[in-house]
């Protein structure tokens, strides 16, 4: 299961590898004689932006921006042109406080993409971050007029990440402890053949395991192992699948004792863990997609009927994320909305009780479904804001 | 399965039972041409796609409101004509730099068309209950649609708080308006039903056929006589109704499968009498061509239109049924199959009009029981009061109604 978690873990990781692609790539444009083409020629208007404004600049070692001379209000196009001989990443800047209205990234080489941004009255500025060269800005550029403009973010990098990653690593390291002491109790319950003291506390084992949330990713393939679909006949689900479907404990402590050697070696491991920072942003969402996914649609209810206590966990672990990120995501993202989508989640939860899926109302399960549905939709956001960004 | 009974059509008998207006309302008036009312817009004193022809695909969604209190309710109601403002005039999504994932689903391209999409929302009696403080301010006229003798319905797929009716020239338009309302409106309304369908060209000229082979709509009101529109369709002054409701129409959506196998195993000269139409040209079966106006006075006993023929009954042409007229806008829908590998298709019946009790409620009275019943399955739908239009870029959905 969890399938969004380790495929989108790798998402930034793909785009640091899409540069490295990129940066091959220029040995064969000055190879094909695509370097000489004159910058600009091949701007395309095919965008589908034709009845828009539009304004070329280049970005090459020797200017940044270069083209835009006097700005205007309003909706318009800038077709950015590397006419650089490595790819790069351009944004426009407010070039006072740093914070970016719009951004082309990894472009390649003699290539041109529509900029697409509404400008309000301002200063503003293209910067340019060739691979492997310092940051230039080009010159400020004056808008008059009236009107709002394209939301403008100061881009969060790598360094104002790590406090946060370093934090939660920390509270991950704290709940450790006790999911092992609940999954060793899950373990003796099985092996002494205590049926309904085993359903007992493989539910408190693994929604400890669901509180950690965010820490999916760093885990790796033990997830798999841990917390993966019941055909593998490993983790939590193999065992709540024989406990709530055979009625006995017969032939489950294997597995059981397989859970619990799995969660042991997380424990051991967890300290020399190196947690990625960019993927915290990611998290801070995700947790509550793959609720939607796995726990709301009752795929991954092997008869707990615990779907609902599982996504109040999740919820947990959104929350400890969101309040490690908090100090970076007031000035970028509407905190309070954020906030009030949490509450109405939990509170809805709260209302719900403990029953399974099955067992809500219809106008229960809608209102399920539409505080959870506004809840990703807030959350949104706080992954978009914190991609990982160069700014130097 | 009353499948013996149907054999008393051919021996002309007055049966009296049940079945929707699959065809024959109304006096033999066309649909305005496409060009025009299509391209209306959104603005306008009565909504788009009531008197605007119909587009090729259509998608009926009913939802629950969710929002939790009067101010949410309104908020829903704004955000809704913000974007289906913003959804029928297309343009390029306002760029959301790296603050947001992207505005738009992209599904169209970047600079949506506009014009591609026809939208038009109403509200179902369960939205006048305690929780928004509306009751007294409900359409005079509208109800929980009720449980018709043939009815078999289905709970899940009746009602609704709201319906949307999205029509467009592509299926594509549909998705990427569904997407956007959606994804604007999570917290405040769900998904409670939802049904797509079609609508088919003329085959080979004339008005379109259903999926029994029979044209359907043939006898509409003329959409482009206005003052027959105030008489059949729009609520005004003068109807016991409230104020903001002025410029509204009321709306029974009903879903109806047709048993197409078992349809498809009779006669046509059995087909065509329980139409009361020739299945080939759409001619009353007193007539030459689908236009040609039946004359049931000359065929007092049923001889060639029989008594129980369906449009003999659902639109008698007598002075007591003139105002019992309605704007048929339904759409054909094609499903999938059902446990017994039957094919699941039928009709989304979608009538406006201006009073639904005397109107479809009591031309359906006046089917219940007719021979077509025994090909026919009415599962869901609902009866609902389509808002009146937003005339201007500062007014909103129920303005009037939460004022």
């Amino acid at each position: 299961m969890e399938r969004g978690r380790l495929e989108r873990a790798g998402r930034t990781t793909a785009l640091a590898a899409a540069a490295a692609v990129a940066l091959t790539g220029v040995a064969v444009w000055q190879l094909s004689g695509g370097a000489q083409r004159s910058p600009g020629a091949g701007v395309a208007q095919g965008d589908g932006y034709a009845a828009l404004p539009h304004v070329s600049v280049q970005t090459s070692p020797g200017g940044c921006g270069t083209g835009w001379a006097s700005g205007h209000p309003g909706l318009q196009v800038f077709d950015v042109t590397n006419s650089g001989v490595s790819p790069a990443d351009v944004q426009l800047v407010e070039p006072r406080s740093g914070a970016v209205l719009g951004e082309v990234e990894s472009l390649a080489p003699n290539r041109s993409r529509p900029l697409l941004v509404r400008l309000a009255a301002g200063s503003y500025a293209f910067r340019c971050l060739q691979q492997d060269t310092d940051a230039v800005t080009g010159p400020t550029v004056t808008v008059t007029g009236d009107g709002r403009g394209t939301p403008a973010v100061v881009p969060v990098t790598q360094q104002d990440l790590i406090p946060a990653a370093l934090a939660y690593q920390h509270w991950v390291a704290g709940q450790l402890p006790a999911l092992v002491t609940d999954v060793d109790a899950l373990h003796s319950a099985v092996a002494s053949g205590d049926l309904a003291g085993a359903k007992q506390r493989w539910l408190t084992a693994h929604l400890a395991y669901e509180r950690l949330g965010a820490a999916y990713g760093a885990f790796g393939d033990v997830d798999g192992e841990i917390n993966g679909p019941r055909s593998q006949a490993t983790g939590f689900h193999g065992v709540g699948y024989g406990l709530w479907h055979q009625g006995s404990t017969t032939g489950l402590e294997p597995v059981a004792a397989k859970l619990l050697s799995d969660v042991q070696g997380l424990a051991a491991a967890w300290p020399k863990v190196q947690l990625d920072p960019a993927v915290l942003g990611v998290r801070a969402h995700e947790i509550v997609e793959n609720a939607i996914e796995f726990e709301l649609s009752g795929r991954t209810d092997y008869g707990s009927g615990s779907s609902l206590a599982t996504v109040g966990a999740n919820l947990d672990g959104t929350a400890e994320v969101l309040s490690l990120l908090r100090p970076l995501l007031t000035s970028r993202v509407p905190m309070p909305q954020i906030d009030a989508a949490m509450a109405a989640a939990r509170a809805q939860l709260t209302a719900d009780g403990s029953v399974p899926l099955g067992g809500l109302t219809q106008p229960q399960r809608e209102r399920l479904n539409a505080v959870f549905g506004d809840l990703v939709e807030q959350l949104a956001p706080v992954a978009a804001v914190l991609d990982i960004r160069r700014t130097q | 399965m009353k499948d013996l009974a149907r054999r008393s059509v051919l021996a002309g008998a007055l049966a009296t039972g049940a079945a929707a207006a699959l065809t024959g309302a109304a006096a033999s008036a066309r649909a305005s041409s496409p060009s025009g009312e299509s391209e209306r817009g959104f603005h306008g004193v009565h909504q788009a796609g009531i008197l605007t022809p119909k587009r090729k695909v259509a998608a009926f969604v009913s939802f629950d409101v969710t929002a939790a209190d009067r101010a949410g309710l309104a908020e829903l109601f704004a955000t809704l004509t913000d974007r289906v403002r913003a959804l029928t005039s297309g343009g390029v999504p306002e760029p959301l730099g790296i603050s947001a994932p992207p505005a738009d689903s992209g599904v169209l391209g970047p600079v949506p068309p506009g014009g591609a999409l026809t939208a038009l929302l109403a509200v179902g009696a369960s939205l006048f209950d305690e929780r928004f403080g509306l009751a007294g301010r409900k359409p005079a006229r509208l109800a929980a649609m009720p449980d018709f003798p043939d009815d078999d319905l289905d709970p899940s797929v009746c009602h609704g708080d709201l319906l949307l009716q999205l029509e467009a020239d592509d299926t594509d338009v549909l998705a990427y308006a569904l997407r956007d309302l959606a994804r604007h409106t999570r917290g405040g309304m769900q998904v409670r039903w939802r049904i797509d369908g079609f609508s088919s060209p003329p085959r080979p000229v004339g008005t379109p056929r259903n999926l029994m082979g029979f044209r359907d709509g043939t006898a509409n009101p003329d959409t482009t006589d206005a003052r027959l529109m105030d008489r059949l369709l729009w609520v005004g002054a003068g109807q016991g109704e409230p104020a903001w409701a002025a410029n509204g129409s009321y709306l029974a959506v009903r879903l109806i499968r047709m048993l197409v196998e078992f349809w498809d195993r009779v006669g046509i000269t059995e087909q065509e009498r329980m139409f009361g139409r020739r299945k080939d040209s759409g001619a009353p079966l007193d007539g030459r061509t689908e236009t040609d106006t039946p004359d049931f006075g000359s065929d007092p006993t049923g001889d060639v239109i029989p008594m129980d023929s369906h449009i003999r009954l659902a639109n008698p042409r007598t002075p007591q049924s003139a105002d019992q007229r309605l704007l048929r806008r339904g759409f054909n829908y094609d499903r999938g199959t059902d446990a017994n590998g039957n094919l699941d298709m039928g009709l989304v019946f979608c009538a406006f009009q201006q009073d639904l009790e005397r109107q479809f409620a009591t031309v359906q009275r006046r089917l219940a029981g007719e021979p077509l019943v025994d090909y026919i399955r009415p599962f869901g739908g609902g009866y609902f009061f389509a808002l009146p239009g937003v005339t201007d870029p500062n007014d909103r959905f129920a303005r009037g109604l939460l004022t």
